[in-house]
């Protein structure tokens, strides 16, 4: 078949019979009918639309539909991706007819979802009916057994029991014992008939029979959109809104079981398919939900979150620099070998590319004419207890400031990428004396600077009233800064000075390379460390020497970049382009670098840098719900930043407090200890320590750990307490990581004369990284979330106008324990708590502050997992080959 | 819990029934056809014994895997260990360097000197032992790291290499070093020409001679004084093996190598002297490898060697 499609344009071809085709358009109907249940089960559409309203719906869907199967079919076509299973085919075709035919139903008649979705129902029935009467008569050829099973039999029976009561209690009433007789009668009646005849009957029949009274029951709305039913025996009820999607979910289910099964031809293929079926649509709902989750929290919760954002285009740029380098990165990546497959697979490297382009533009275009983006929008808050609507909108301004830590953090992980990038430049270039000179005076240099620092932060500034630290600094600081420039400067002389070709210059040059890079960021890194024990500053024109260098080396590390592309184009040996891919590397890394080096300074420093454009430690970026703390009596009600930083401190303390012990303990248990009683009652212990409440840990942690950690409820309480729940899990999941990595790593390392320690430092726990990192995220994502211990120890309240300041807490003290951290010990904001803290504040919490605590704390976790996730895959790939 | 009670008791019983167990070999291989003569195995020879076994047992449980065997292995020489399957040869081996120890079941008593000192006294160093005394496993073992990171592995834990940020800074970058030593290793190992351009991949990548032969480079790199090798050649190709056994004959000019292998060939082409091992774990027969596969002294040892027996 796969050669014969190419030829052919028709999307099901001549041997499938309509026998085949029939099926296929019923198992394409149970599809849709279970996405459409999907749907209204989370009131995505309501079960109640008709006409037009409902017409229109369906509409879009199937112009949705049938984009996605269009653009697939057209790569099928052009032998991109072909799809040559008939099935598939036919299937597909079927969901375009099935969609296409309830929107037209919709149009024409005049009734509502339920009952159009009812009638899919009654149809699914009525085909599989006959597919099984046609294939038992013998009017197909299939290969049915001689029953269709036990296991299908109790499953009808059982639905035919739950079936038999419902409608009994329904038209019997339910007093007496009547509706249990029919329950038996229609339990064992579908039984039966499923255990009795043919399988090709066995596996049709009740099906039709279960899923058509089901039908019936929506078709004909006994039970309706405002069915209600509250039985006397449980308080609350079900409705019809919630029972229909359900009926539907599950009439579907069994009908495109029961089709794929006859599709097949029943037997062993039979039961392939439709068990193939099942699990799908099972997996769809799985996901959907999970899904839902997320689409409903976020629907709910963005706007509010998002509101008053905004970002200057300069530190969008910024931020946007490391997805720049990604994209280059993808598109650069060679494509497949196969010929006929390069059209797609350039598409798929280089949309990231084009995507990324395209916002550069427009941030550029926002910086260039200087006007602010902006899309306006309304939001609710409470305010006296009564719904206020407020108009707001996310922007993007035209603002040349860029924040500090919005450099420091892009251009941190640019350096690091590009550094990793940089193989190495050994034996390459001319050794000139005086630069090696350099080179070897520079880390003494170095050296004494660190040793300086550390002697003026022991003794303070001004040991016995000598101005030490002034003095000593502005000179070291000036004089560092200036030869820091001056290394940065080294390679960019070096390309323009020389007579031979740009690009021999740059290969001779090479040793230029590696002193100006790791010597100049080295010396400037310890001068800005050193300006803070010294307690200096020192300025030039009302600038600070050392950011002005930092500018100044990132400038021109960028031109020494630039004018190594250049060089690269016009070298036409391989061996050259390498050597200047790695000295572009080192200069682009230097760039960033100095970037990085003129943010901390900012942000060390609190002073704020301009010349062109501005580095400052506030503005640029503004997401109000994420960087404010509550504000209660403003017209703005401010957001929930207190939480976030409570949130992520305490996923921090407690990962710190339990993964090196969690890992040292699996280190040593599977490893050192003799493996017996002691490791047995370990085993046993940690996974009773998983299994419990969190609520007993946080009773533990209010009645135990508070008295004697500082008397009353604080961050390091609730550290603590996550810390204790996370531990059985990183050890039990270490512990199976360890055991997993094979003995003949450690034979071989002992056989190589290395002692256990080392061996377990540099080959077990390596090879066991992934599984221990996927417990760690697996943990994260419990604790982040976890509510209950920390109402009980972290002393939230709602709405905090204030975050806790864990790194600017720590004191050093003279009497033990020499270090002490207030903040630490006093009560914190949490995602989670705020988010009960609503619920559990009724009227007085605002709902819509709420859904936008949900939001981000999803946020945080998701971020957390992907985080741990990146980690996971980066290590993998280095265990295995790639 | 239990188990590790019943475990103990166990151990205890393995011990004394051990000795039962032994006594009782002995009086059965004494019923046998053939004794074997202390005379056989006494093999003398000119110069240092490198390696000096004597009444070495070993038990595996209850299993007596090797009964009482005594040789000296002379410096600078090859000797072949060959015998039937399960007949004790690995495990012979594995006590040389005592990597038997990390087997919990295996017990092991006698004595084996390595130039003079004993290695299974109380405090000798294993670590140092191990470094002195290089292996070759039967099944390659190659780390889930880089092939160049395989072969610096050991130079790199013992401290001849120096890598990364700290040495980069001190100016003690030994690079360098590690490329000539990886390069040398390969080469010696002869699979330099099939990885030298792809010395970052990942060793779990190559085929399962290719790993093999790595692990003899990686082994190399150490430097030891005694290479044991658990059938190296098991799974090469005949041109691979040739250039594994030319490796050898080239390493017993500076190194003491034993080599344990089922190829008969194989061992009177490469080794100096030949010790055959028979099922039960006895050394049979230890002699000049020419006197071995020419004129054996027991008849069992001519069986096995002419393919009469197994
Ligand atoms: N780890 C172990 N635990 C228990 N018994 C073992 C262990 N290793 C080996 N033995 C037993 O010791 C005996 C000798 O095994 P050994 O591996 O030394 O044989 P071998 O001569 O190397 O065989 P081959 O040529 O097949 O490699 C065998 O009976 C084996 O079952
Ligand atoms: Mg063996």
């Amino acid at each position: 078949m796969s050669e014969a499609y190419v030829t052919d344009d028709s999307l099901v071809t001549a041997d499938s019979s309509g026998y085949d085709r029939a099926l296929d358009g019923t198992i394409a109907l149970g599809i849709v009918g279970f996405v459409l249940g999907l749907v209204t089960l989370i009131d995505l559409v309501s079960l109640s639309s008709s006409g037009a309203a409902l017409a229109e719906t369906l509409a879009t869907l199937l112009v949705v539909v049938a984009g996605g199967v269009g653009t697939v079919a057209l790569s099928s076509w052009a032998n991109v991706t072909p799809v040559d299973s008939q099935r598939i085919r036919g299937v597909t075709a079927g969901v375009l007819l099935a969609l296409l035919g309830l929107t037209l139903a919709a149009y024409a008649v005049p009734v509502t979802l339920a009952t159009l979705l009812g009638g899919l129902l009654l149809v699914e029935a009525m085909v599989i009916a006959t597919a099984g009467v046609v294939s038992n008569i013998g009017l197909v050829d299939t290969e049915p057994n001689a029953t269709a099973g036990l296991l299908a039999g109790f499953a009808f029976g059982a639905f035919g029991l739950l079936l038999g009561a419902v409608l009994g209690g329904t038209v019997l009433g339910s007093g007496g014992f009547l509706w249990a007789i029919v329950a038996l009668i229609a339990g064992i009646g579908l039984f039966a008939l499923a255990i009795v005849p043919r399988e090709d009957l066995g596996s049709t029949l009740p099906a039709a029979v279960v899923v058509g009274a089901l039908g019936a029951t929506i078709a004909t709305a006994t039970i309706g959109v405002g069915w209600q039913w509250n039985p006397d025996a449980i308080s609350g009820g079900f409705t019809g809104g919630a029972v229909i999607p359900v009926f539907l979910l599950f009439g579907t289910l069994i009908a495109a079981w029961s089709a794929a099964k006859c599709r097949a031809g029943f037997g062993a293929r039979g039961r392939q398919y439709g068990a193939f079926l099942v699990i799908n649509l099972n997996a769809v709902l799985m996901v959907s939900i999970m899904a839902a989750i997320v689409v409903f929290v976020t629907i709910k919760g963005v706007g509010y979150s998002v509101r008053g954002s905004t970002i200057g285009a300069l530190a969008g740029l910024v931020l946007l620099s490391p997805l720049v380098v990604l994209a280059v990165r993808t598109a650069r990546t060679p494509a497949g070998s196969e010929e006929w497959r390069g059209g797609a697979r350039q598409l798929f490297r280089l949309l990231p590319l084009a995507v990324v382009g395209s916002v550069t533009a427009l941030l550029v275009s926002v910086l260039v004419t200087g006007e602010k983006l902006e899309y306006g929008y309304t939001y609710t808050v409470l305010e006296n207890r009564e719904s206020v609507v407020l108009d707001t909108s996310v922007a993007i301004t035209p603002e040349t400031t860029v924040g500090s830590l919005v450099l420091v953090l892009p251009t941190l992980l640019l350096f690091v990428y590009f550094f990793r990038q940089y193989g190495s430049l050994r034996d390459v270039g001319t050794e000139l004396d005086r630069v090696e000179a350099v080179r070897r005076r520079l880390p003494l240099a170095i050296a004494a600077i660190a040793v300086l620092t550390g002697a003026l932060a022991i003794l303070g500034a001004s040991p016995a009233g000598l101005p030490l630290g002034p003095v000593a600094g502005v000179v070291v600081v000036g004089a560092g800064s200036v030869a820091a420039v001056g290394l940065a400067a080294l390679p960019l002389a070096g390309l323009l000075a020389g007579d031979e070709a740009l690009p021999e210059r740059a290969v001779d040059r090479a040793r230029l390379f590696t002193l100006s890079v790791f010597g100049g960021l080295s010396l400037l890194a310890a001068v800005l460390v050193l300006q803070g024990p010294a307690t200096v500053a020192p300025a030039v024109f009302g600038r600070g020497i050392v950011p002005l260098a930092a500018l100044l080396g990132a400038l021109v590390s960028a031109t020494t970049a630039t004018i190594l592309v250049t060089a690269t184009r016009a070298a036409d040996e391989t061996i050259t382009r390498r050597l200047l891919g790695e000295e572009l590397s080192l200069a682009l890394a230097a760039t960033a670098g100095y970037l990085a080096l003129l943010g901390s300074h900012v942000a060390l420093t609190k002073q704020n840098f301009s010349l062109g454009v501005s580095v400052a430690n506030a503005g640029s970026l503004s997401v109000p719900m994420a960087m404010q703390p509550y504000i209660p009596l403003g017209a703005e009600p401010g957001g929930i930043f207190p939480a976030i930083v409570g949130t992520v401190w305490l996923v921090i303390g407690a990962t710190t407090f339990a993964v090196p012990l969690g890992v040292g303990a699996a280190v040593f248990l599977t490893e050192y200890a003799e493996q017996g009683r002691l490791t047995e009652v370990v085993e046993v212990a940690t996974n009773a320590l998983w299994s419990t409440p969190s609520i007993v840990f946080g009773l533990f942690g209010a009645t135990f750990l508070i008295p004697r950690i500082g008397g009353d409820e604080s961050l390091l309480a609730g550290m603590l307490v996550l810390g204790f729940m996370l531990l059985p899990l990183v050890l039990i999941t270490s512990r199976e990581a360890i055991k997993a990595v094979p003995d003949e790593y450690r034979d071989a390392s002992a056989a190589l004369g290395v002692s256990q320690w080392e061996t377990i430092r540099s080959v077990v726990l390596p090879a066991s990284m992934p599984g221990v990192i996927t417990g760690v995220i697996l943990g994260v994502g419990r604790i982040a979330g976890e509510t209950a211990p920390l109402i009980l120890v972290l002393g939230s309240t709602l709405n905090s106008t204030s975050a806790v300041e864990v790194l600017n807490g720590f004191r050093f003290t003279t009497a033990p324990p020499f270090i002490a951290n207030e903040a630490l010990l006093s009560a914190s904001a949490s995602l989670p708590t705020q988010v009960w803290a609503v619920i559990a504040a009724g009227v007085s919490g605002s709902p819509s502050m709420g859904w936008a605590t949900a939001f981000i704390l999803l946020a945080v976790v998701l971020t957390f997992y992907a985080v741990g996730i990146t980690a996971r895959t980066y290590f993998r790939k280095k265990l295995n080959y790639e | 819990m239990s188990n590790a009670i019943n475990d103990d008791e166990q151990d205890e019983q393995t011990a004394a029934g051990g000795v039962e167990i032994a006594t009782d070999s002995v009086t059965t291989s004494g019923e046998s056809e053939e004794e074997v003569r202390e005379e056989w195995i006494d093999y003398r020879f000119d110069g240092e014994a490198k390696l000096s076994v004597s009444d070495l047992d070993v038990w595996y449980g209850d299993d007596h895997a090797l009964k009482s065997v005594s040789m000296d292995i002379p410096e600078n020489s090859v000797t072949a260990l060959i015998g039937p399957s399960g007949c004790g040869k690995s495990t012979f081996l594995r006590c040389l360097n005592r990597m038997n120890d990390r087997i919990k079941a295996a017990r092991i008593d006698g004595s084996v000197e390595l130039e003079g000192t004993e290695i299974y006294d109380a405090n000798a160093n294993l670590v140092e032992l191990r470094k002195r005394v290089g292996m070759v496993f039967q099944s390659p073992n190659p780390f889930p790291k880089s092939i160049r990171d395989n072969i610096s592995y050991g130079p790199r834990k013992h401290g001849d290499i120096e890598k990364g940020l700290l040495a980069r800074l001190f100016g003690r970058d030994d690079t360098e070093a590690e490329d000539e030593l990886v390069e040398q290793s390969l080469k010696q190992a002869a699979i330099w020409d099939e990885v030298s351009d792809r010395l970052d991949d990942n060793a779990l990548g190559l085929s399962g001679g290719q790993q093999q032969r790595l692990c003899i480079a990686r082994c190399l790199a150490v430097d030891p004084e005694v290479i044991l090798m658990d059938e190296p050649a098991s799974a090469l190709d005949p041109i691979a093996t040739s250039k594994i056994e030319d490796l050898v004959e080239t390493l017993s000019e500076e190194y003491t190598v034993v080599i344990v292998t089922h190829n008969m060939q194989q061992a009177a082409r490469i080794s100096d002297q030949t010790a055959v091992f028979l099922t039960g774990g006895e050394l049979v027969e230890f002699d000049d490898t020419d006197k071995i596969f020419e004129n054996p002294e027991s008849q069992r040892v001519e069986d096995y060697i002419t393919g009469k027996f197994g």
